[in-house]
């Protein structure tokens, strides 16, 4: 299908970017790298008069670090993420993610800011943000905000974005030593939205667990951090019986959606036999 | 002509549909556009079953911008009770799938089209039409169809003196079944299924036409036959043959999915009644929706063996989808089922059975791969019951030269042994299996054809060749008959052009299926070939004014025979199409001929799987396709085709099917949701190309493209059972699937 009808602006500075949301409000959408939205429009699920297309600002694809906290800006590329030595020293599991976010072509159009901001459940990077506590940072016309990632996001494709703010970065805090990551994910063809998947940080102190994040994907209306599991896993010895508390745990967590995939106890299924197996890589 | 010795008969030379392809350039139907054209848009059934009452066009054709609309009024009807067939096809079905006369039988059955100055007017004006329906109820499945108080499709079927949805059976027999299970030692039955999978080609159907003031028309369109599309096109429309030009566009696929019109006759008729040229091109949905799967099945499997494995009496009965009007490929299914074997005792049994989906169409061995999947499976089951290997047991009954076959002839020279033997002594069939990892092996067959196949070989004035065929190339035709012309000729391929004529610049072809093209087209190439040779000679006979007898063709020259022949510098092709006005002017040779001595075409294949047993994925993690091909004309595009039909059956056996809702809609009507093998699924396919030359024919070609899909749903399943335990009978075995069979059985532990 084609998308219906739009106007286009190729926005040049973050005013005119201000101007053109106060107008149209939620008529208007933000085109960034078009991974998801192009499909959305083409398939007529949504239908704004406008597209302001932001590629053009300048400052806002960088990724940097202090050594504290890693720096991504909303238009920086899926490969560009990818290949920054910034990401694979401080934020590893952001590295170890992106192979599986959609195929190369896409990924050299994607930005890591549009994938938040869209907050699509099945996607990587919400849930990897969740499991890495990330921050991000909203730009309004009158200034920034920053929100966490775990009240960012607040349903399906909701987030607390005003109609007239913009995701402009994200602030994750880097690795610390001893932090371990694990990343898994169950899709019909590789490169496809996870049927289920999950991403991993956290510490082995001995045998025991600690801090530990787990975001899923394709497990809930959104983004999820697993507390339930999570609570079962910090502070227990990494053996047979907790790791089974925290597949159970998951019950409390996760609501996955019936689908063409399968009923909602099969992913329950398949995010447990994950959760266990990401554990198992975590350890390793 | 011999192995030794053959200069470009085995070798992969440059594919002359390459360039053009990867370059972007090659022209496919939708590509084609003119001046003053429209397009044209298709109104289908929103119900799965429903009689029309009544169509009010008049609110569409007041439409700005519409320029002609058509209904079944406008296609020509074939009455129901007069058997009219086409090929493969019914015309009585054919009228009644293109638009949908008395009832929409599927959802997206076509009810209406129209043409306008725009895609959007077109599809605007679709929704101005009026479709009185009165909704029935619908039956998707085979079971469904089969109920005693199923919904009746068409009041004109009878089967054993009541209305059905049984619109027709095939049956084969041999010996004496009942003596033949009283014989056996051990005795398997199993049911099975299958699900309908589409033939998945990239290439939406897509077609121009144009029909001139004088009546003459033009059709521009993607098949696998364009005498076929002139033929249909000419009966649904009443335009005769000899006033429509079907020109045949590079194809995008069609895998048999192209062996049949949707498109031209609509597309010809708003064209006759606007003056203006109309564009049709399917989207992906449509392509989903109302173009052909093959069928979907059920069957019965019984076989019967003594203590050392020989067969003594084999069962197949089966049920095939046709879809909303009759023609499943039940010929298919119950001619091939068994035909790898020598059985003494043997018995297919086919119903085709309508239900309300789209129209099946044919699909890379028609049927075959249906028929072969119970009987290997069963075949594997009763190895393991006699503590057999699974190639020994086959090699014990297979099929050899002489041996008559359940389906009915005598096989000549062929290699289903040969396919056994190189299974059993590959280093595949010995490789060592990790944990949850199984291997399993099948069989199959296809018939393979033969006939009407014409070609035109012309030498230009320059000394290089133009080769006119009559079908569509989709596995490899063009490359073939280049290596096989300049083989004959003795110059470079590269010397050699081939072509695809349309219906006015070359005879009659029968369409590109059956696996017929490159053993048909090659035999009146060559025949055409030999001619000019003949022609050539004459030519430097008369130059050298000796007998045209005592002047030999050798290396792409006129020679003299030998010293008593007299002495002459040999003449060259390029030299003597200089001179050709010197003798009887230009050179050139046709063919026509009906061809015959296809004979069919066997392999066997090795298939090694990993499960996940806790997420019900399977990996195949290799896969040997092992084939008798006659002789590999081509060798790379061989091996392609043995890839190409292994990976659909993977396809197949693992993931594809119609998820149907309850209205009777297909809610997985894209590449999204249907799931299709891609590449990363898929290890490397290796093959084994086996040539054992078809004693009847000029070159040894027997046709390859549709044995590879044969065996592969059920070397799949072997293998899956030989990694878990667990004999899957229904397809696909998808990850939910095998995830409930796999709890089931740990279950039952």
């Amino acid at each position: 299908m084609k998308p219906a009808p739009f106007a286009y602006v190729r926005a040049e500075t973050l005013d005119q970017v201000f101007d053109l949301l106060d107008e149209y409000g939620d008529e208007a959408k933000i085109l960034a790298g078009g991974q998801s939205l192009m499909a959305t429009l083409n398939m007529r699920l949504s239908t704004p008069e406008v597209l302001i297309d932001i590629n053009h600002l300048e400052g806002l694809s960088d990724i940097s670090s202090d050594g504290d906290v890693l720096r991504i800006g909303a238009l920086a590329r899926h490969s560009d993420v990818l290949e920054s030595e910034h990401v694979q020293k401080h934020a590893p599991l952001i590295a170890k993610t992106m192979p599986h976010v959609a195929h190369q072509a896409i990924r050299n159009r994607g930005t890591f800011g549009g994938s938040v901001a869209f907050a699509d459940p099945a996607a990587e990077l919400p849930a990897v943000t969740r499991a890495l506590g990330a921050i991000f940072v909203l730009q309004g016309r009158d200034g920034q905000r920053k929100v966490a990632a775990d009240d960012f996001f607040q349903g399906l494709f909701e987030t607390d974005l005003k109609e007239n703010e913009l995701l402009v970065g994200a602030e994750i805090p880097a690795i610390k030593d001893g932090e371990r990551t694990a990343f898994m994910e169950l899709a019909r063809r590789h490169g496809d939205y996870a049927i289920v998947g999950l991403a991993v940080q956290g510490r082995l102190e001995g045998d025991t667990f600690a801090d530990m994040r787990l975001g899923f994907f394709g497990a809930g209306d959104q983004p999820i951090l697993a507390k339930s599991a999570i609570a079962a896993l910090n502070g227990q010895p990494n053996n047979e019986g907790t790791i089974k508390n925290a597949q159970d745990a998951l019950d409390a967590d996760l609501d996955p959606m019936p689908d063409l995939n399968g009923p909602a106890e099969m992913k329950m299924h398949l995010a447990r036999v994950l959760t266990k197996r990401a554990l198992a890589e975590l350890a390793a | 002509m011999s192995e030794t010795t053959n200069k470009w008969i085995g070798q992969n030379t440059i594919r002359p549909d390459g360039a053009p392809k990867v370059t972007g350039s090659a022209a496919f139907a939708a590509d084609t556009n003119m001046p003053g054209m429209i397009w044209g848009s298709v109104l289908r059934s929103p119900h799965a079953h429903a009689r029309i009452k009544s169509i009010d066009t008049s609110k569409a054709e007041a439409h700005p911008g519409v320029k002609a609309v058509v209904t079944a009024a406008d296609i020509v009807d074939f009455p129901v009770d007069t058997p009219f067939p086409l090929g493969i096809q019914d015309m009585r079905w054919m009228c009644r799938n293109v638009m949908a006369r008395e009832k929409a039988l599927f959802h997206g059955h076509p009810v209406a089209a129209v043409a306008a100055t725009s895609e959007a007017i077109a599809a605007e004006a679709c929704k101005l039409i009026e479709v009185d329906y009165e909704v029935l109820p619908h039956a998707i499945e085979i079971d469904d169809a089969l109920a005693p108080d199923a919904p009746i499709l068409h009041d004109f079927i009878e089967f054993e003196g009541k209305p059905s949805n049984i619109a027709g059976t095939l049956e084969h027999t041999k010996g004496d079944i009942e003596a033949g299970f009283a014989e056996a030692d051990v005795i398997i039955e199993r049911d099975f299924t299958t699900r309908p999978v589409h033939q998945g080609y990239i290439e939406p159907h897509a077609c121009l036409v144009s029909v001139a003031a004088d009546g003459k028309a033009t059709i521009w369109s993607s098949s696998q036959g364009q005498f076929m599309v002139r033929a249909m096109t000419g009966l649904l429309t009443g335009i005769p043959q000899s006033d429509i030009r079907a020109i045949p566009a590079e194809i995008g696929g069609g895998f048999g999915g192209k062996t049949i019109v949707y498109l031209e006759p609509l597309a010809t008729i708003l064209s006759k009644k606007s003056g203006r040229p109309v564009k049709m091109v399917m989207t992906r949905e449509e392509v989903m929706r109302a173009s052909g799967p093959t069928s979907g099945s059920k069957s019965t499997i019984k076989i019967g063996a003594k203590k050392d494995g020989t067969i003594t009496a084999a069962e197949g009965i089966y049920w095939l989808q046709a879809g909303g009007l009759p023609g499943s490929p039940i010929r298919g299914a119950v001619g091939c089922a068994l035909a790898p074997y020598d059985i003494p005792n043997g018995r297919t049994f086919g119903y085709d059975v309508v239900s309300n989906r789209s129209k099946v169409a044919a699909y890379r061995a028609p049927g075959a791969p249906i028929g072969a999947f119970g009987i290997e499976c069963v075949l594997d089951e009763i190895a393991e019951e006699l503590g057999m290997d699974p190639l020994d047991l086959r090699l014990k009954n297979a099929a050899k030269e002489g041996t008559q076959a359940v389906h009915g002839p005598t096989y000549p020279l062929m290699g289903y042994v040969e396919s056994l033997e190189a299974a059993k002594a590959h280093d595949h069939y010995k490789a060592p299996l990790g944990p949850n990892q199984g291997r399993g092996v099948a069989s199959g067959f296809w018939f393979n054809a033969g006939g009407e196949s014409s070609a035109q070989v012309n030498i230009t004035e320059d000394g290089n060749v133009v080769v006119t065929t009559g079908h569509p190339d989709i596995g490899g035709s063009r490359a073939g008959i280049a290596n096989i012309c300049a083989e004959l000729l003795g110059i470079d391929y590269r010397r050699v052009s081939v072509l695809i004529g349309d219906t006015a610049t070359i005879g009659f072809s029968n369409l590109t299926g059956g696996s017929r093209v490159l053993f048909a087209s090659s035999i009146v190439v060559t025949e055409s070939t030999n001619n000019v040779i003949g022609t050539l000679c004459a030519l430097a006979a008369k130059i050298w004014d000796i007998d045209p007898e005592a002047v030999i063709w050798e290396d792409g020259e006129a020679r003299p025979a030998g010293a008593n022949a007299g002495q002459f510098p040999p003449l060259t092709l390029e030299e003597l199409a200089a001179r050709a006005n010197e003798s009887g002017g230009p050179i050139g040779a046709g063919a026509q001929i009906n061809t015959t001595g296809a004979e069919g075409g066997f392999g066997t294949h090795i298939c090694d799987v990993e499960v996940d047993p806790e997420l019900g994925t399977v990996q195949v993690l290799r896969y040997t396709v092992l084939q008798d091909v006659g002789r590999a004309v081509h060798p790379s595009y061989v091996e392609g085709q043995m890839q190409g039909g292994a990976v659909q059956a993977i396809g197949w056996a693992l993931n594809e099917e119609y998820i149907y809702n309850k209205n009777g809609h297909v809610d997985n009507p894209g590449f999204l949701d249907y799931r299709m093998p891609v590449a990363s699924d898929m290890p490397m396919i290796d093959t084994h190309i086996i040539e054992i030359p078809n004693p009847k024919h000029p070159q040894g070609v027997r046709g390859v493209g549709e044995v590879p899909l044969v065996p592969g749903l059920a070397a799949v399943r072997n293998a899956i059972h030989d990694a878990v335990g667990v004999r899957f009978n229904d397809l696909p075995m998808s990850p939910p699937v095998v995830l409930d069979a796999l709890d089931m059985a740990e279950a039952a532990e």
